[in-house]
């Protein structure tokens, strides 16, 4: 399997490097735009950069993307257009990084995911920046008939300000399992993901985890609208370690469908002393244990595959 | 092996535990038995050393080593180490926790299905109990306090377990903390203690007889018994 390839987006800065293979279009948004008139629909307005992504069959490896900020005071604006076909299998892992700390850049990715009838699609998306970052994503999922998606992003190093925004949108039978962590120290950091059952027998499921170091703000409202009668489920959890931070979970339901059925779980707290000391008498230092039960909560890192070799998410970064 | 000596201890301002004194040799095995919240429990906490536990007098020494002010990781790592009765839910995977505290190899045969579950999270009082034992014995410690370990077993897990602890502890100092004494008949200990309202008020190393006496006329009984008054 090692000699088996993988389609590939890489964004340096503004500097792009594309690996195509068979049965998956990539090209920047742009070529896009001009190549294909039906993908005009998707974007707001002519995109200058970013990524175009068609899976037309399934892929026995994931798909990835990366792009990364390398210069100083470099402004990312992405405009991104993903496409699954009817019947498709994939799996996608977007990087989405600053190379190293003190850039002071800005990136602002605005991504719509289309999964059509019946495909299966799973996205794992890494965040990883500098702390005088500000980042700006944007995700707009949209799940038809009978798909299903898996998408989870993580951001163990999250920038000075950091606005995670997604809208999901699911037809008959199509089910979401929606997932975001992000760890923040001095940070300010806002989330803000919507799903709209609006087939029935829909499934969205939204979690997000979050853990607040010092001086950090942390924000997010997750809401969940059944417009059918589908079934929805949000989870809202935060772990508050340091000092002169605080954080606002806030899940919203919206029924609008009296045979959905609508449910969620909200909590925000510290790690209790009789959890420390319970593993202190273990012979871990008070810092050691924190670091445990934030690990626990930020849930294992899985593997990616990459061309057949199992790598860990870190190694990987 | 462990010494405590006159200790009196304060939980949120209130004296709990009052001139205990006991002593356990390397390799002995002690019960200590009680009535519900009589301090069994405070002792346990206070000889690992939780903070919540004040030792206002009295001092605790632990292989020639007074450990009366250390932490409670110190204190672990000296080899000190308790099956909790109830240990808390904690969100993350037992075999994760193993892999940060371990000392020693542990057989996991047949747990491997726990090892990927959260700690405690869901688990039967059989699975509780045998994660704890997992865990102590990964840490390989010198001294074991074993609180309450029959509580919530049927005879046939308390029997598969107390042989696991006396196989894995079989050379070292043993302090089994209970109020039912269901589990001395798999321990035979060296002595039995008796403690009502934070005092130890009788010791002795014929424990059955001691449990014969709770057994019929319950531990009230040990408040007007005389034969086997505690230091005598």
């Amino acid at each position: 399997m090692k000699d088996a390839k993988h389609a590939n987006y890489t964004q340096l800065d503004h500097k792009v490097d594309i690996v195509g293979e068979q049965g998956v279009v990539i090209l920047t948004s742009l070529q896009a735009y001009e190549q294909f008139a039906w993908c005009r629909e998707y974007f707001s307005q002519q995109p200058q950069e970013g990524y175009f992504i068609w899976v037309k069959r399934s892929q026995p490896q994931p798909i990835t993307t990366s792009i990364v900020m390398c210069s100083q005071y470099v402004t990312q604006n992405s405009l991104n257009l993903v496409v699954v076909d009817q019947d498709v299998q994939a799996e996608m892992i977007n990087t989405c990084a600053a190379q190293r700390g003190n850039l002071y850049g800005k990136h602002i990715g605005h991504t719509k995911i289309v999964v059509k009838e019946n495909a299966r699609f799973k996205v794992k998306h890494v965040h990883s920046w500098g702390k005088d970052d500000t980042v700006n994503s944007n995700l707009e999922l949209t799940l038809k008939r009978g798909s299903e998606v898996s998408y989870s992003q993580r951001c163990n190093h999250a920038p000075l300000k950091l606005t995670l925004e997604n809208i999901n949108y699911l037809d008959e039978y199509a089910s979401l399992n929606y997932a975001a962590t992000v760890l923040s120290e001095q940070g300010q950091i806002e989330m803000y993901d919507d799903t709209y059952l609006n087939g029935r027998k829909s499934n969205g499921i939204s979690r997000v985890k979050m853990i607040a170091r010092e001086n950090t703000r942390l924000h997010a409202q997750s809401r969940m609208f059944a417009n059918a009668a589908g079934t929805g489920h949000l989870d809202c959890m935060g772990l508050l370690l340091g000092d002169n931070s605080d954080i606002v979970a806030i899940p919203e339901l919206i029924n609008k469908n009296r045979d959905a059925s609508l449910t969620h779980e909200a909590s925000v707290g510290k790690i209790s002393e009789e959890v420390l000391n319970y593993l202190r008498s273990r012979g871990l230092t008070e810092d050691e244990a924190i670091d445990l039960v934030v690990t626990g909560f930020l849930g294992e890192e899985e593997n990616v595959v990459i061309d057949g070799v199992p790598v860990s998410s870190k190694t990987y970064m | 092996m462990l010494k405590i000596e006159n200790l009196s201890t304060e939980v949120n301002g209130k004296k709990i535990l009052k001139k205990v004194n006991l002593k356990i040799a390397r390799g002995e095995t002690h019960v200590l038995l009680g009535a519900n919240a009589s301090g069994k429990s405070t002792l346990l906490y206070t000889l690992m050393g939780f903070p919540e536990y004040t030792v206002v007098k009295g001092r605790i020494v632990y292989d020639s080593k007074d450990i009366t002010r250390l932490s409670i990781e110190e204190r672990a790592k000296l080899g000190m180490a308790a099956v909790y009765q109830n240990p808390p839910t904690i969100n993350v995977r037992l075999s994760k926790l193993l892999d940060k505290i371990a000392r020693k190899k542990v057989n996991l045969k047949g747990i491997e299905s726990l090892l990927d579950r959260e700690i405690n999270l869901g688990y039967s009082g059989g699975e509780r109990k045998l994660s704890e034992i997992i865990q102590v014995t990964s840490l390989d410690p010198e001294f074991i306090i074993l609180d309450e370990l029959d509580a919530g077993l049927d005879v046939e897990n308390l029997e598969r377990l107390s042989s696991v602890v006396k196989q894995e502890f079989a050379d070292k100092s043993i302090l089994l903390i209970t109020h039912r004494g269901k589990a001395l008949r798999f321990f035979r200990p060296d002595c039995a203690h008796v403690m009502l309202n934070g005092e130890i008020i009788c010791s002795s190393t014929n424990w059955k007889r001691i449990w014969k006496t709770i057994e019929e006329d319950g531990y009230e009984r040990c408040k007007t018994c005389q034969l086997h008054p505690a230091g005598s």
